[in-house]
């Protein structure tokens, strides 16, 4: 599929191949270590117990690894083909405890066909818990090629 | 072994290696900025730049984790259509964590603080070699169902001056100093 995907190949309606990733600890520490986002509230089990900036007692996953993963929907099924994110509007609604699993995907709802190398379209991209909870929404705009 | 311990395992680049990773100090707090003290409006050019190695950009995609090549292999991200190894679209909280670590700015590590969207437009892609900095401008803040909101709005340019991004953060923020010395000693501090 990627081979094929042009801007003329997208239709609206079309459904980006999920991602699903089972979170942990261990890949929520790797990601503080790639964002440098230390902040206790993803890293530290201990100081969550009694901080709960959530009302959790437990670690959360960092908003910007979430949004990553909505990314990941983008750049799987784009980016082989020379695409490339334009601009991304997240919502983040619930937060996510570490350990979760959760779904990501998206699917495309405007083309835009300005001109050569600024083709665009629009996918609404969404994350979803391990019970069906939408953990966060948005709107992606990807540049394709023709 | 501690949590610090633990992260550091996973450590791999220069900045990675030399960047504090325990948020929790308090001397740290002594240069932040504070929702109750932040200038909307004022815009700051942060003086720490950030030269964009391979391994930054790499280091991203992996701790994502998204194992796409082209984040990670030049000649195929050049195969695709790309012109050069391909930073995660996402490659700007690692710049931005990096260079804002006190005053304007500084909020976005401050204990206690959630995350609850964020807008980002890209206008030109960041290469291996760039030398990244941040003007910073606080954007709007606004007290809403007894949470204190702040809008921040980032731009990254190059060492030429192109605009790389903009990127608008919203952030729920601890109010005060007080407020977010009481997080630091694990206690819960906000509001609503």
């Amino acid at each position: 599929m990627a081979q094929e995907l042009t801007f003329e190949s997208v239709d609206c309606g079309d459904v980006l191949p999920e991602v699903k990733q089972q979170n942990s600890q261990e890949l929520t520490w790797k990601h503080a270590v790639a964002s440098l986002d230390y902040n206790p509230v993803h890293t530290n089990p201990e100081w969550c117990k009694t901080a709960q900036v959530f009302g959790l007692p437990v670690p959360v996953m960092h908003g910007n690894q979430t949004m990553s993963l909505m990314c990941k929907v983008i750049t799987d099924w784009a980016y082989p083909v020379g695409g490339r994110m334009k601009r991304l509007e997240v919502k983040l609604i619930k937060p996510v405890p570490v350990g979760s699993i959760c779904t990501y995907g998206g699917a495309v709802t405007e083309k835009h066909p300005i001109g050569k190398g600024q083709d665009f379209v629009t996918i609404d991209v969404w994350a979803k818990n391990q019970d069906g909870e939408q953990v966060g929404v948005g709107t992606a705009q990807v540049l394709l090629p023709k | 072994m501690g949590y610090l311990e633990e992260m550091a395992k996973y450590q791999k680049t220069e900045k990675q290696k030399s960047f504090s990773a325990n948020f929790l100090e308090p001397e740290q707090v002594e240069d932040y900025e504070f929702w109750d003290a932040i200038e909307i409006g004022k815009e700051t050019e942060v003086p720490i730049k950030f030269e964009v190695k391979a391994e930054d950009m790499m280091a991203y995609a992996e701790g994502v984790p998204d194992d796409n090549p082209v984040f990670y292999d030049e000649e195929y991200a050049k195969k695709c259509g790309h012109d050069g190894l391909v930073a995660h679209p996402l490659f700007g909280t690692q710049v931005a964590f990096y260079v804002l670590t006190k005053g304007h700015g500084s909020w976005i590590r401050t204990p206690g603080a959630r995350n609850p969207g964020q807008i980002i437009e890209w206008y030109d892609p960041i290469r291996v070699g760039d030398v990244l900095t941040i003007k910073q401008q606080g954007y709007d803040k606004w007290i809403k169902r007894g949470k204190y909101y702040m809008r921040y709005l980032n731009e990254t340019y190059d060492q030429n001056g192109t605009l790389k991004s903009r990127g608008y953060g919203t952030l729920i923020l601890p109010r005060t100093k007080a407020d977010v010395l009481r997080f630091l000693k694990g206690e819960h501090a906000l509001q609503a």
